[in-house]
């Protein structure tokens, strides 16, 4: 390749040692190198070299003496390929693919058949998924090299990903018909044959894709695969017969793989439950020891053959003490008369072994030996466990205590009494027992992160960290090593604590943490889009593009997203006093005692906050030192490690605009999780604030089409309504959107008021908690004068057929005056859930989280300081 | 930048410390050669010049067609204020509110529609 400003033979090789240095990572040696050559005064100034060194730095970890030596090579070499090129690597390294991608496209206008320059320009048009892009410059380096495997199979790769199957195919069969010789047992030629099959499947030429399978099964070397696909081929194509024996080969091989049963019955085309319970008992018969034909068939068998078969199985878990007996169960309870066989059986066990030690009166009579005195226990915990997900905490509380009592060093036991306490509505009392059953075994990390979830679910974080930091890592916080080891649920949880207890910044910054996570798992991609063709594990790079395409959708994502959003929505509604402002409270309206009180109030708040920052900015110095000699550390190791901004969540929760901020955390779930109802709620809550009309219809619309009874949708367009008559009222609406919603909202509400709309939905759902409540808080909106009203359709309602998250939130919005000033219904509500939920906490001790709002109300610094058990949003409201 | 050459002995004597140094990684160092440098293989050029040829063909079809389209897109005539309007109503991009005017022949209503029945 020809240089603008060319070197010498001498210099000029010791140049080409310093390339291969680099690609080989011997930077130390590639430094010693570029000296060499800027030693020499005659080309101290030498572009490339220039250039070349910054790199290397930068593969040391030299980052701000990588940039400059870059720029500065490029300024002394603009028209130079090479420092073009290097520019753009060390910006890839950055993780500024865009601009690195200018610069490439740069170099390649100096040097425009370059190959090194293309292949990374396609490595960096995959990572951010410009297809079309991809597709050209794959096809550019085809064109150049059609000599080359990698060329090839790139190409096709690119026609793949941009869904022209027929093409994709077309060049890897050319592609094969030209490769000579083939060594048996290749891998790599296996899974080309492999990739090039699942493409013919995408494309549904499913008889093609079955000859080209039976083809080259000597070629392939995954067995396993072939197998599988040559059985589902025959299923779909209608060959039912001959897909038989493959399964039966494949169960064989492995029964405990579920897939298989239910392909094996679509082979035999089983439809008849009968038919499969006969099946299943032979193969119980061939595989005594595989547990899938033990438990599967009691996801088809009903009546007297599900007891029998529930029967055996439970027998089984029981006498054996098998602890998730219970979960394996579980997804049976949605069938109700499968629900009640389940309570019978265990009643009778339990009734048995407690008289006669059987678990059945005939085995007693047959006198059969008695069952080992463990299952007791174990149908105790099981009956504790099935009551518990009935919601009937007396019944459950009633037999895991009996069960503590007859084996009091059963960790199980003490896990689901917690858990029966946190279903019940009492996270304190759930989080000391999962703290009794964690210290029973300090070694088991499950029991662990158990007890710091539920500590978190009671907002105790600070304990929270404190169990975890048995298993993290020595020297940093836990709460460090947590994020640093990506440990999602647990952020999520401190999250959702933080917002809980009214600490906005705290809870956005795990929320972007998590946020944050998910982006480094996008970025993690960029090694195996090299990696993956050079060792030609096409299939599973395929499914590791699509799988990070859609990232975002993991319920993990989500739940840190809604929290994020519901925070910044909270903080657009009420928006928190600039730092330097909170301490003057509107001081001049205060009696003198009062304002007394309040100044040393303020003093003491004051003092607190400066050994606050002092002790905040102490652990700031250690972190620093830390992260410096993690650094260190990591030079070598990880240079790529991005720069990100520090989260400060005094900055989090004082946010310019929090609806865009929200609105980034909505997008990826509008594109993602648009299959949930709550994402339109969501988005429908945050447009409604920034009054874009169109986008409020659009949230409507698309949550009705996922679910169109749900409770919070009547008051979405009603809320709608109200803001378009308003919209209209100031003539604010554009002809052309007029035009739109005039339309719309003839199918949306016809002709109806708001008033009309919300009576006849009172009216329609007077069996339904949670309608009657979305409709009596409007009924209060539209006319306040039938407050009265409104609240007597909600608290009359028969607490009995109330879930505790229904009562929940109604009492909540009670008590954050949705309804206006109602202390007196309050009490009264307070008290009538008191009676139906005994243990939920929320409906306790009047007195004591009356005092605890007030406290909260005061201001936020106080707010910080007392991070009491439970306290909520709405409780800083008006009381 | 591809250009390699011959190791010197020099070289092999630091290849080989290296590896020494971090062979008691394992997990760590194999993960640190996902990046490493790798030769690529070639094939021979059989029948390679029919079927670059033959593909090059498909291509160029492909090709026109794409270019028509976007010629098509392009004639559309479409107002400033619309695209302004969509981008400030639906919260898009100017690209992608241009986009959706131009497909939907640059009436705004039905772009506006396009949008929310998405």
């Amino acid at each position: 390749m020809p240089s603008s400003d060319p070197l010498p033979p001498k210099e000029s090789a010791l140049f080409r040692k310093l390339l291969k240095c680099y690609e080989m990572k011997q930077y130390k040696n590639g430094l010693k190198l570029a000296k060499q050559i800027l030693s020499n005064p005659k080309y101290a100034e030498h572009g490339e070299t220039l250039a070349m060194k910054g790199l290397t730095l930068n593969g040391l970890g030299r980052r701000d003496e990588a940039y400059k030596y870059v720029r500065l090579g490029l300024r002394k070499d603009l028209r130079s390929h090479v420092c073009w090129h290097v520019y753009g690597l060390l910006q890839r390294s950055d993780k500024k693919y865009d601009e690195a991608i200018k610069c490439y496209r740069n170099a390649l206008k100096w040097e425009k058949d370059n190959l090194q320059i293309l292949k990374d320009l396609s490595l960096l048009q995959i990572q951010m998924r410009d297809l079309e892009g991809y597709k050209e410059t794959r096809h550019h380096l085809f064109t150049l090299r059609p000599s080359q495997h990698a060329s090839w199979i790139g190409f096709a790769m690119s026609y793949h990903l941009i869904g022209d199957l027929e093409m994709a195919n077309s060049i890897l069969e050319t592609f094969s018909q030209s490769q000579a010789s083939i060594e048996t047992h290749d891998y790599r030629h296996s899974e080309l044959l492999l990739y090039q099959n699942q493409i013919l499947i995408e494309a549904g030429n499913l008889q093609r894709a079955l000859d080209h399978l039976h083809q080259y099964e000597s070629q392939i070397v995954d067995k396993l695969a072939v197998q599988e696909s040559v059985g589902d081929l025959h299923i779909k194509l209608g060959q039912p017969a001959l897909a038989v024996p493959i399964f039966e080969e494949l169960i064989r091989r492995n029964p405990e793989n579920t897939l298989y049963y239910s392909q094996y019955f679509a082979a035999r085309e089983f439809t008849e439950p009968a038919d499969k319970l006969a099946a299943f008992k032979q193969f119980e018969e061939i595989y005594p020891r595989a547990m899938c034909p033990k438990r599967l068939p009691l996801d088809v068998a009903s009546g007297d053959a599900f007891r029998a078969a529930l029967d055996s199985y439970l027998r089984r878990g029981l006498r054996k003490g098998v602890p998730p007996l219970f979960v394996n169960v579980r997804v049976l309870h949605r069938n109700h008369e499968k629900a009640a066989i389940i309570e019978e059986l265990a009643l009778q066990y339990y009734e048995n072994l407690t008289r006669s030690g059987h678990f059945s009166r005939e085995d007693a009579d047959a006198n059969l030996p008695v069952e080992p005195a463990s299952a007791l226990v174990w149908t105790a915990l099981f009956l504790a466990q099935h009551y518990d997900y009935k919601r009937d905490t007396e019944h459950a509380l009633e037999y895991v205590n009996a069960a503590i009592e007859h084996t009091p060093t059963l960790i199980e036991l003490f896990m689901t009494k917690g858990r029966i306490y946190k279903h019940a509505g009492d996270p304190v009392e759930a989080y000391m027992w999962m703290d009794e059953a964690q210290s029973m075994d300090t070694a088991d990390r499950y029991i662990n992160s158990k007890c710091a979830k539920y500590m978190l679910r009671a907002n105790l974080v600070k304990e929270a960290e404190e169990i975890c930091s048995k298993f993290t890592r020595e020297g940093v916080t836990a709460m460090e090593n947590l994020n640093e080891m990506q440990c999602m649920w647990f952020q999520t949880e401190c999250a959702l604590a933080y917002q809980r207890m009214g600490l906005w910044g705290d809870s956005l910054k795990k929320c972007h943490e998590v946020d944050r996570h998910f982006s480094e798992i996008i970025e993690d991609q960029f090694d195996f889009h090299t990696y993956c063709m050079r060792k030609m594990t096409l299939r599973a790079y395929i499914g590791l593009l699509r799988l990070e395409d859609v990232l975002r959708r993991h319920p993990f994502y989500f739940k840190a997203a809604k929290c994020a959003i519901e925070v910044y929505i909270r903080l657009y509604d009420k928006p928190l006093k600039s730092e330097e402002t909170i301490e003057e409270i509107d001081s001049e309206n205060l009696p003198p005692s009062e304002l007394k009180k309040l100044r040393s109030k303020q003093r003491k708040a004051k003092k607190k906050a400066e050994l606050e920052s002092a002790q905040a900015a102490q652990a700031q110095v250690k972190r620093e030192q830390h992260q410096k000699s993690k650094q260190q550390a990591n030079q070598e190791a990880d240079p790529e490690a991005p720069q990100l901004d520090e989260l400060i969540p005094e900055k989090l929760e004082r946010p310019d605009d929090p609806l865009d901020k929200a609105i980034e955390f909505l997008k990826p779930l509008q594109q993602l999780a648009k299959d949930r109802i709550e994402t339109h709620l969501l988005a429908f809550e945050i447009y409604c604030r920034k009054n874009k009309i169109l986008l409020m219809l659009q949230s409507i619309r698309r949550a009705i089409a996922i679910d169109a009874t749900h409770s919070s949708i009547h008051a979405c367009i009603a809320r709608f309504a109200q803001a378009l008559s308003k919209l209209t009222a100031n003539g604010e609406l554009n002809v052309s959107v007029q035009t739109v919603i005039d339309k719309a909202t003839k199918e949306l509400i016809g002709t109806k008021s708001v008033q009309q709309l919300n009576d006849e939905f009172v009216a329609q759902k007077s069996d339904s908690i949670m309608h009657l409540y979305e409709g009596a808080r409007i009924m209060y909106e539209l006319d306040p004068n039938k407050r009265n009203e409104a609240i007597k359709l909600i608290t009359s309602f028969d607490i009995n057929k109330v879930k505790l998250e229904e009562a929940t939130k109604i009492f909540e919005a009670l008590r954050s005056g949705a309804f206006g000033e109602c202390t007196a219904e309050l009490r009264q509500y307070r008290t009538t859930c008191q009676q139906r939920f005994k243990y939920a906490r929320v409906f306790k001790d009047i007195a004591d989280t009356e005092s605890n709002a007030a406290a909260n109300d005061v201001n936020h610094v106080d707010e910080k300081s007392k991070p009491n058990a439970i306290s909520a949003d709405e409780k800083t409201a008006d009381l | 930048m591809s250009e390699s050459e011959i190791n010197g002995t020099e070289e092999d004597v630091q290849d080989k410390k290296q590896k020494k140094q971090t062979r008691h990684d394992g997990g760590a160092a194999d993960l640190e050669r996902v990046t490493d440098y790798a030769e690529e293989k070639e094939i021979s050029a059989a029948h390679i010049s029919s079927a670059v040829e033959q593909i090059g063909n498909k291509r160029s079809k492909e090709e026109e067609r794409k270019v028509a389209k976007e010629m098509e897109l392009l004639k559309v005539h479409v107002k400033k204020e619309d695209i302004e309007l969509i981008m400030n109503e639906m919260l898009i991009t100017r690209a992608q509110a241009e986009k959706v005017l131009r497909e939907q022949s640059g009436d705004v209503v039905a772009a506006l529609e396009a949008i929310i029945a998405n």
